[in-house]
């Protein structure tokens, strides 16, 4: 303890190192962490990548999977596992399992069917829905307080303690229907006099071929278009805010090269969309592209720092090179490989794979494999910032080329069209990318004015897309609506959206949320600073079986009838889907938003699987392996966010 | 700085059953000063603590708070009375962010009955407390299991001071740390005292607690081997109290005995 010497010596010290002051706004110590870096820290990230990966997959694979059939299909299917998996993340969160929670989803929708009817000889209730209701929401929050509170009383595990609360719904379930109805399903949900009310609250329905938008605003792909052009622009503002330097005067200048750039782009864009088929019209394409990257640069000349023109010396020795060369072997690898195998052979390998799909999977798996090892040679060669502009471009070339490829060789439209364009998009994103990052100066320190109105625009553009998507689901055109099947959605996929907000939001920014992850991390820590342990554990179980309540409900007036074996079995999936969105089993670390994702995950395989032509036992060895998957990805990626200082 | 007596303990013992735990100690902190608490193992330090802290009771003896006797009956009232207890296993979440650890069952809410939690003032008075403590964090978001051990016991003195304490106990802070982490809490708890804190600083190392006491009080088998001001005693004379005096030397001796045997031999 050579180091320590004295105490006013040691307060000396300190109070010298008090006075230098610190960097305005910011930590040298800190390596700043760019809106990217931060996103891959996020629990759910390894769920919302994977249900990239699994929505292109299905669309390739099925013609009837990108539909909007297709996806009415998935989102009806992720609904009610989606509801209680939201639930249950919360609930696991806090360091607890429910296994009651699926038999409680039929409980409570056979509940209000008994309530309701008029039964055999031992006479029914025959209440009206508007009180039958409101007293199968107060028996869930009932069982849901039971179940906290014996966990809490009696210090069990609650695996137990649920266990035991599973078996008795599930044999209750069974008994009384037996004993009421002497079937094991009760029926008759739509005698009860104030069915049509209530009908309209649980079991609503939009049909998407009445709701036809021709004319208003310009047509609805015009307003799509709009929205998404939008969304995409306060999408890049947000990243350019989040990872460049304000520079504390515009510079004027560059408003021209901006809004020449946007002007350019804006025109490519429009020219694109009154030519048929993107992707055919090279000089629109082109002029879209050219002028994005002009705008973007001039936009980022206007507001922010240029870096220092030393660019560093080439540097291509070593890893840096080898990776290099490793990504493009892998990538003409994929593309030789590709073309010697013939696509139109329908000739099956072994037993599960016919030539088309090994070509697909060798081609894809070996290019991207190859493109993630030269964007990691780009990463390595962070010293030396031409060395990586270079490595990028060569990459984002890389893309352009595979674009090409694949669109001279593909047999149908949608890869030689949509994908192409998609693939193209990618590669340019890339390549502005690269360009900004070799003339700006990335941030390295925190700005909270640029970060806020960077989480803002980020915010703001997720809104939008979600705007886009949803209009071009809800509404319908008549060219549409002609040969197309009626698509109907359910009430349940709005109730399935808000309350994923809903509890997203509660763990985020409230109170209880805060304890939640605090009962669930450490709960004598929690304790010991006076967060009351107990009561957080009871409400979240409450609110398990008081999702529990509105999926029974959901069940309920969709069939209005109820099976006794309803939802048995199905706390499994809840917990997979929870875990598949990056929530810990041992509790403490999660997300709601995760629980939601990893139920549509679920879900369309579930639905995927058929769309393919494949036989659908096939779906739970899909769920093994995506549980899998997902668990060692979130293992690798919450070692990632902890590591990361 | 005053020197007003915040604490004062005065011959108390605690019996459990017919063990005696501790027996008659003495000692006091003053505001802006640290007593050092030295002992070996069973020593009786925790029973010390506890009594202190509210978790158990003092069976003989009195204690006095700002010249006030009391008797606390469960941690709350201790807390109450301003006497916060910093334990080694500290009572943080790991993977929760520094400033929900900091604010952990107090956190300022706004937006009325939705307790909506105010993240930018938790954010940013977390920041500014543990600046004022000396300690820079990166980054409030990051999980309290990122920091050293170091700067987990400070974000843990940080969180006592700001919410009201006035004395502040320290169980073994330095205890599971190395060289230079120990150092690090050693500044904080000098930090804690500038800012008029009384502070118990629990400790077998009296190269620890020489740097930073200005009143040192050895325990030995649940008796005072004296309480001592700074002035009256030197670092050596600390070490061998705390080392047991004669035992030491005793040792010392054996262990010399033993080498030149084994020099012998070879």
């Amino acid at each position: 303890m050579a180091d320590v010497t004295n105490g006013t010596e040691l307060a000396d010290r300190e109070e010298e190192e008090a006075q230098t002051p610190a960097a305005p706004g910011g930590d040298e110590r800190l390596a700043y962490r760019g809106p990217i870096q931060r996103l891959l820290t996020r629990p759910e990230i390894g769920a919302l990548i994977g249900t990239g990966a699994i929505w292109i997959v299905f669309w390739a694979v099925s013609d009837v999977f990108g539909t909007t059939p297709g996806t009415n299909s998935f989102l009806d299917v992720s609904t009610s596992l989606g509801i209680m998996a939201v639930a249950v993340a919360l609930l696991m969160i806090g360091g607890e399992f429910d296994l009651s929670s699926g038999a409680m989803t039929g409980a409570t929708g056979m509940l209000v069917v008994l309530l309701v009817k008029d039964t055999g000889e031992l006479g029914g209730l025959g209440l009206p829905l508007f009180v039958a209701i409101p007293v199968t929401f107060l028996f869930a929050m009932g069982i849901g307080w039971v179940n906290g509170t014996l966990v809490e009383k009696t210090g069990l595990p609650s695996f137990i303690v649920t266990l035991g609360t599973f078996f008795t719904l599930r044999g209750a379930k069974l008994g009384f229907s037996k004993l009421f109805t002497d079937k094991v399903i009760v029926e008759g949900l739509d005698d009860a006099p104030d069915y049509e009310f209530w009908s309209n609250i649980f079991g609503g329905v939009w049909v998407r071929n009445n709701h036809l938008w021709e004319n208003f605003l310009g047509g609805r792909d015009m307003v799509f278009a709009i929205l998404a052009v939008l969304g995409a622009t306060a999408l890049i503002l947000a990243v350019l805010e989040q990872s460049l330097t304000r520079d504390s005067e515009l510079k004027k200048a560059s408003f021209v090269t901006a809004g020449i750039g946007t002007a350019a782009a804006l025109l490519g864009l429009i020219m694109l969309t009154q030519t048929d088929g993107i992707g055919s019209n090279w000089i629109w394409s082109l002029v879209m592209g050219a002028g994005l990257l002009v705008g973007i640069i001039g936009y980022a000349r206007l507001r922010f720092v240029i870096s220092r023109p030393d660019k560093g010396s080439l540097m291509l020795g070593g890893p840096v090179g080898i990776r290099v060369l490793i990504g493009l072997g892998l990538v003409a690898a994929g593309v030789i490989f590709g073309d010697r195998l013939d696509s139109d052979s329908e000739y099956v390998i072994g037993i599960l794979l016919t030539t088309q799909g090994l070509r697909a999977i060798m081609f894809s798996g070996l290019v991207i494999l190859g493109v993630i090892m030269m964007l990691i040679a780009a990463r390595k060669a962070d010293e030396s910032p031409l060395t990586r502009f270079l490595i990028t471009v060569l990459t984002a070339g890389v893309i352009a080329a595979v674009g090409f490829i694949i669109q001279a060789e593909a047999a149908s439209r949608k890869f030689r069209a949509e994908f192409f364009a998609w693939i193209m998009l990618a590669a340019l994103v890339l390549l502005i990318a690269a360009v900004i990052r070799l003339i700006f100066e990335q941030r390295r320190h925190t700005d909270q004015a640029a970060d806020k109105l960077g989480r803002i625009l980020a915010t703001v553009s997720m809104i939008l897309f979600a705007a886009a998507i949803a209009l071009k689901l809800l509404w319908s055109t008549a060219a549409e609506n002609e040969g197309a099947g009626i698509t109907t959605y359910r009430v349940s996929i709005l109730y399935f959206f808000l309350f994923a907000i809903f509890a997203t939001w509660l763990l985020m920014r409230t109170k209880f949320g805060s304890w939640t992850f605090a009962v669930g991390g450490n709960k004598s820590a929690a304790r010991q600073v006076g967060v009351p342990a107990a009561r957080t554990k009871t409400q979240l179980f409450m609110m398990v079986s008081g999702a529990a309540w509105l999926v029974g409900m959901l069940i309920a007036f969709r069939l209005n009838s109820v099976q006794a074996n309803v939802g048995d079995g199905n706390e499994f999936l809840y917990i997979i889907a929870a875990v598949v969105g990056g929530n810990l089993l041992t509790g403490g670390y999660g997300s709601a938003a995760g629980a939601a994702i990893g139920a549509l995950i679920m879900a369309m395989s579930f639905q995927g699987i058929p769309f393919a032509g494949w036989n659908s036992d096939w779906r739970w060895l899909f769920v093994g392996v995506i549980l899998l998957l997902a668990v060692m990805v979130n293992n690798y990626v919450r070692g990632k966010a902890e590591a990361s200082k | 700085m005053n020197n007003q007596t915040l604490l004062e303990i005065r011959d108390i013992s605690k019996f459990y059953g017919n063990i005696i735990a501790l027996r008659d100690i003495t000692t006091s902190v003053q505001a802006g000063a640290v007593t050092c608490v030295l002992g070996d193992n069973g020593a009786g330090k925790s029973t010390f603590i506890k009594i202190l802290a509210g978790a158990h009771q003092q069976s003989e003896g009195q204690v006095f708070v700002e010249g006030e006797e009391v008797m606390f009956n469960s941690p709350r009232e201790a807390l109450a009375r301003g006497i916060a207890t910093v334990y080694q296993d500290l009572a943080v979440v790991p993977l929760m962010s520094v400033w929900r650890n900091f604010f952990l069952g107090s956190e300022p809410t706004k937006l009325g009955f939705l307790n909506v939690v105010d993240r930018e003032k938790a954010s940013s008075i977390a920041k500014g407390e543990l600046a004022k403590m000396g300690i820079d964090i990166r980054d409030t978001e990051q999980p309290v299991g990122t920091l050293s051990g170091g700067e987990r016991q400070s974000v843990a003195i940080a969180r006592a001071a700001y919410f009201g304490a006035k004395v502040l106990i320290l169980d073994e802070p330095t205890s599971a740390l190395g060289v230079k982490q120990s150092g690090v809490v050693l500044r904080y708890i000098v930090e804690a005292r500038n800012r008029g804190l009384g502070v118990i600083f629990i400790t077998h190392n009296p190269h620890h607690a020489w740097p930073v006491g200005d009143r040192f009080m050895i325990l030995n088998r649940g008796q005072s081997l004296g309480d001592f001001a700074k002035e009256e005693l030197t670092k050596e004379e600390l070490t061998q109290l705390m080392a047991g005096g004669t035992e030491l030397a005793d040792l010392q001796h054996e262990l010399a005995q033993a080498t030149a045997g084994g020099g012998e031999a070879s």
